[in-house]
């Protein structure tokens, strides 16, 4: 098998293949490790390549396998985290000067679930600095590219996670969504991402940006590896406050169930236009979308959109006092470490008041209650995963994200669980995700409707051209 | 009612906040803070007096460590 064809395996085609004994965890490891080096110096996913921690975890994940030690759909597969999770020795740096050299002495939860299921680390992926702002031109790291076509963006904030496995860099990976930091570079690369509910996953060793909007999620290539991840991240953690001590059910039961009868809400009125609206392109693949999920046998409910719209004002509002908060003490110390867009935004917070941020915490109550009120006339939500195609770097306008509809931030400020999923491409090849939020908990319906549309489609199996 | 905010006031708020910035740095926040501080207004008109905020203090989450 080719270097490329073995690099863009799912994780479930190459878990099978792997208990075939088609190949080995360490060839896969290798092959990823060789395509790193063929096109990251371009691409620029990685900050920091696990090298020799990579081929030590392959060579024991292939020792086990062969001696009947077997952990699961994710032993010997290699993956990536953004580098906001914290790794036990091995640099962690929110891709920022402030934490360039910072070696945290404890994996997160998330991290210790992973190595306990075999996986193999690969690195750490670049990211926007701290979670926060926009693409880190000015960090000591260089800013991520798009494999479609590196004069734009990936989106982010976790941008390596969404460029790597587009370019086949790797089969898995975690990324963190506080305002859409999942779901954007998901559909600007053309892969499957999903937040899930709040509290759902540990954030627990996860480097905060906004605690209460704040979560952990897998993205991958496919649906069905995005739920194979989330299996094993999931669950109760003691020592993440927020986290909730609800059932794990089994991802990927009900995938094949179909979606005949579903209703799927769409709150297009009061929202798709807000401001500048969504662009013309990233809506017609959007309808395109929806008529397909009628031909396979969902029913379409327009509903009302000022909710969601409103979210936005109250999500940014707490992100930027928490965020803030947490990082006070650098600002007052060394406000020139930070980069300009992280700087510039995180800011904003040391001049709200606290009055603001509680009235910001009272709208969500309120929006909180009117958005989960939809459920009771639909099953699930469907928007756009990003109200445009993804930017080019040059002349990107730092404001042009108030400028449109935020179709993530609600299900932040909300915790419902969201997912999306590609759903077709924008001139010039550039990918665009379709997003399904489901009610609290129900990240397996999720996985349903998004897989039912994943395998009607051809759109997940498009590469790039590097 | 909002007092308007203004170069100044921005950089007496930033020192009483322990911050050191440049005016250049601070003529750079102005906007941003303008419009950050419009939003939150803003979000007042969308409640009443007696909704509480998301995330009040559960007590019974405190010996769950």
């Amino acid at each position: 098998m080719q270097q490329s064809d073995l690099c863009f395996l799912t994780i479930a085609e190459a878990s099978r293949g792997l208990r075939r004994k088609e190949y080995s965890p360490i060839e896969l490891t290798n092959a990823c490790l060789e395509r790193i080096g063929d096109f990251d110096g371009k691409l620029h996913c990685f900050i920091t390549l696990t090298t020799d921690l990579a081929i030590k975890q392959a060579k024991q994940a292939e020792h086990e396998l062969r001696s009947g030690q077997d952990r699961g759909s994710l032993h010997g597969i290699p993956i990536a985290l953004k580098d906001l999770y914290m790794t036990n020795g091995i640099r962690t740096t929110c891709h920022s000067a402030v934490l360039a050299n910072w070696l945290p002495d404890y994996d997160a939860t998330t991290v210790t679930k992973l190595q306990d299921a075999g996986a193999i680390l690969l690195g750490k992926l670049g990211m926007h600095e701290f979670a926060f702002g926009g693409p880190s031109v000015d960090a000591p790291f260089p800013a991520v590219r798009n494999p479609w076509n590196t004069a734009h963006i990936p989106g982010g904030s976790s941008s390596g996670s969404g460029a790597s496995l587009a370019a086949g860099l790797c089969y898995g990976s975690l990324g963190s969504d506080t305002g859409g930091s999942i779901r954007t570079p998901s559909s600007h690369c053309g892969v499957v991402g999903i937040k899930p509910t709040y509290g759902r996953v540990s954030r627990y060793g996860v480097v905060p940006l906004s605690w209460s909007l704040d979560h952990a999620g897998p993205m991958a290539r496919s649906v069905e590896d995005c739920a194979i991840l989330l299996q094993i991240i999931a669950g109760y953690d003691p020592n993440d406050p927020a986290s909730a001590n609800v059932a794990v059910p089994n991802f990927r039961l009900g995938l094949n169930d179909g979606i005949k009868g579903l209703r799927i809400g769409v709150p297009r009125a009061n929202w798709f236009d807000e401001n500048l609206g969504v662009h013309p392109q990233t809506e017609g693949v959007f309808n395109q979308a929806l008529e397909t999920l009628e031909e396979l046998g969902a029913t379409l409910v327009e509903i009302d959109g000022n909710p969601f719209s409103l979210a936005r004002k109250a999500n940014q509002t707490i992100l930027v006092c928490e965020a803030y908060a947490y990082h006070e003490k650098r600002f007052q110390e060394a406000p020139e470490k930070f980069g300009g867009s992280v700087r510039r935004r995180m800011l904003e917070g040391a001049f709200l008041s606290a009055a603001d941020y509680i009235a910001a915490q009272r709208v969500r109550s309120v929006l909180n209650a009117q958005i989960c009120q939809s459920f009771s006339l639909v099953d699930i939500l469907a928007t756009p995963s990003a109200p445009r195609p993804p930017d080019p770097f040059e002349g990107m306008d730092p404001n042009e994200q108030n400028l449109r509809p935020s179709f993530t931030n609600p299900f932040n400020l909300t915790g419902l669980p969201a997912i999306s999923v590609p759903c077709g491409f924008t001139d010039g090849n550039l990918p665009a995700g379709l997003q399904f939020v489901a009610p609290p908990f129900e990240e397996a319906t999720a996985f349903r409707v998004a897989y039912a549309y994943e395998q009607a489609t051809e759109w997940h199996k498009q590469r790039p051209t590097l | 009612m909002e007092r308007e905010i203004t170069l100044d006031n921005l950089r007496t708020t930033a020192q009483r906040a322990g911050l050191e910035l440049s005016d250049d740095e601070l003529q750079r926040l102005l906007p941003g803070v303008i419009r950050a501080k419009k939003q939150a207004g803003e979000l007042r008109a969308l409640v009443s007096l007696d909704t509480e905020p998301a995330g009040m203090f559960n007590a019974s989450r405190v010996t769950r460590k």
